[in-house]
């Protein structure tokens, strides 16, 4: 093994108990990713608290996009831009990741999301975009196809807030501590978590359900207390658009941006 | 392919856009002048999402080729978030800032604010940084003052709306399947649809798509567009699929280089709202 293994950063991926396997043959760039909509991240209107699907997005289309970058690179999520179509999920979810495009530097996968207890229908779709780089002491190795299974689910999760530990910081503003148990392979915040961060900030601030976001990374958190800053930009008759600003407060330096739309809580 | 970029008639003079660059380079401020051409239902629609997608890319475009010299620029995304546009003023203003310079990509913000400064709404871009090759602009350095500019000429205008202009033609409104053809008037630097037509094309079709589906007059305020590839050849169609009622629905469009061998340029996900019902 070099590199990063692939046992890293699982509690992440463990708390959204997400799963993935790789669609035959073995460099297809698709997989499919599955995902209980379990108590613990569920939202008060019935559905997968956002910031956990987008987690689980980033988790699935990340993943495909680094095995398309393999054997020389894996890859770090530049941006997310996701739509939910429905915010009321009976689960388990299906991710279905496919690479669009493998360049020499960056990798596109759009990811759909499907609701297989309600029909099959289709709750959400998604790009993830991201970079392609060799880490220090080399990419990852995996046997392929690819398959990754979360760990046996421990009783009594928390919510997602609680296990974030986001509390409320300065001006309004949601901040979160940078454990280490909230960090990617490399140490520095999981995208996973800045989306999660994202999302409950924007509820925070609106009181809705995070229906729309544009996630761009500009760069790591490795510090922390880590917080975002949200501001209403428009209302409108689908929701609030807001844009996000997230911070590394000890660097004094903004690693993201975001774009959100809130829709009313039903 | 003309040898002067733009030429003389084409959209970024027609929408007679004007810019002031921001001393450092990493900042620019571009206006569109608001008037019935660039509005939807006949001009007495909100100001159409596809001229504030031209406002952003052209922003964009030209910040991000100068923050990224000597290397050249290629847009891999573009996403906009509007509200009410109906009474903007006389223009609406794209104020955009270099959020992020990399070795491989640069990250725009753009803020969309009415004449009054009232936000309007908010947009990103994400440019791939590209060696640079023969073909490519250079871009002059960035101003030292705040000087407006403009790519208008004394003649240029648009005499019938965007949309008409760049022959934009919706072909199936029950599917949204429309189509532009790839001429001097729409062409960028590099030979191909320029993106905010492409993403004017996506609104489009998803604006017609929408108002059958529901009855209701929607118009198109949120487009992610993903760039893929260069439309060069033409014409370019649109497939569309939509879901939701007659508040909102979501559209996800497939643009294609129908003869380029149905190419895939871009992957779009828009949202039409009614405006104005909050």
């Amino acid at each position: 093994m070099t590199g990063p293994g692939p046992d890293a950063a699982r509690s992440v991926t463990d708390f959204v108990r997400a799963g993935l396997t790789e669609v035959e043959p073995a460099g297809s760039g698709r997989l499919v990713g599955r995902a209980p909509v379990a108590p613990h991240l569920r939202s008060a209107g019935g559905g997968m608290r956002t910031g956990a699907l987008l987690t689980a997005v980033d988790f699935a289309g990340g993943f495909a996009g680094g095995l398309a970058a393999l054997p020389e690179g894996w890859v770090v999520t530049t941006s997310l831009h996701a739509r939910l179509l429905d915010v009321v999920h009976t689960g388990p979810l299906r991710l279905e990741a496919e690479v669009a495009r493998a360049g020499r530097t960056s990798v596109v996968t759009p990811v759909t999301v499907h609701d297989e207890g309600a029909a099959d229908a289709v709750v959400a779709r998604a790009i993830v975009t991201s970079a392609v780089l060799v880490p220090a002491g080399g990419p990852p190795r995996w046997d392929r196809p690819a398959r990754i299974e979360p760990a046996p689910a421990p009783d009594g999760l928390p919510d997602l807030d609680t296990w974030l530990g986001a509390r409320r910081g300065p001006d309004g503003t949601t901040e979160i501590a940078l454990e280490d148990r909230l960090r990617n392979p490399w140490g520095i915040l999981h995208g996973g978590v800045v989306a999660m961060l994202v999302d409950t900030a924007t509820e925070r601030t609106t009181g809705g359900i995070t229906t729309d976001v544009v996630l761009h990374y500009l760069a790591p958190n490795r510090t922390g207390p880590v917080r975002a800053a949200v501001r209403p930009v428009a209302v409108r008759s689908d929701g609030t658009v807001c844009r996000t600003e997230v911070s590394d407060t000890a660097a004094d330096r903004v690693t993201a941006i975001a774009v959100t739309t809130s829709a009313p809580s039903r | 392919m003309p040898e002067v970029y733009p030429p003389a008639h084409h959209v970024l003079r027609d929408l007679r856009l004007a810019f002031a660059a921001g001393a450092d380079g990493r900042s620019r401020r571009v206006w569109l002048p608001v008037t019935p051409e660039v509005r939807t239902d006949g001009g007495r629609g909100p100001v159409r999402m596809g001229a504030i997608a031209v406002l952003v890319d052209v922003l964009g475009g030209g910040l991000a080729a100068t923050a990224a010299a000597p290397d050249w620029i290629a847009t891999a995304d573009l996403t906009v978030h509007l509200g009410d546009l109906r009474t903007p003023g006389a223009h609406v203003e794209a104020r955009g800032r270099v959020r992020r310079k990399g070795r491989t990509t640069v990250v725009m913000e753009v803020d969309l604010l009415a004449a009054d400064e009232t936000p309007l709404g908010l947009a990103t871009m994400t440019f791939a940084v590209l060696p640079r090759r023969d073909a490519n602009p250079v871009m002059p350095p960035a101003a030292a003052d705040d000087t407006v500019t403009t790519m208008a000429l004394a003649e240029s205008g648009l005499a019938e709306s965007l949309t008409a202009a760049a022959g934009i033609r919706v072909v199936d409104a029950a599917t949204g399947r429309s189509e532009v053809a790839v001429t001097d008037w729409v062409r960028n630097s590099m030979g191909a649809l320029q993106g905010g037509i492409v993403a004017t094309l996506a609104e489009c079709a998803t604006e017609a798509a929408a108002r059958h589906r529901t009855g209701a007059p929607l118009v198109v305020t949120d487009l992610h567009v993903t760039y893929l590839g260069f439309g060069r050849v033409g014409p370019v169609r649109t497939e569309v699929t939509t879901a939701g009622d007659g508040d909102r629905v979501v559209a996800e469009v497939s643009v294609r280089d129908h003869g380029a061998d149905e190419r895939l340029m871009a992957r779009v996900s828009a949202v039409a709202t009614r405006v104005g019902e909050s």
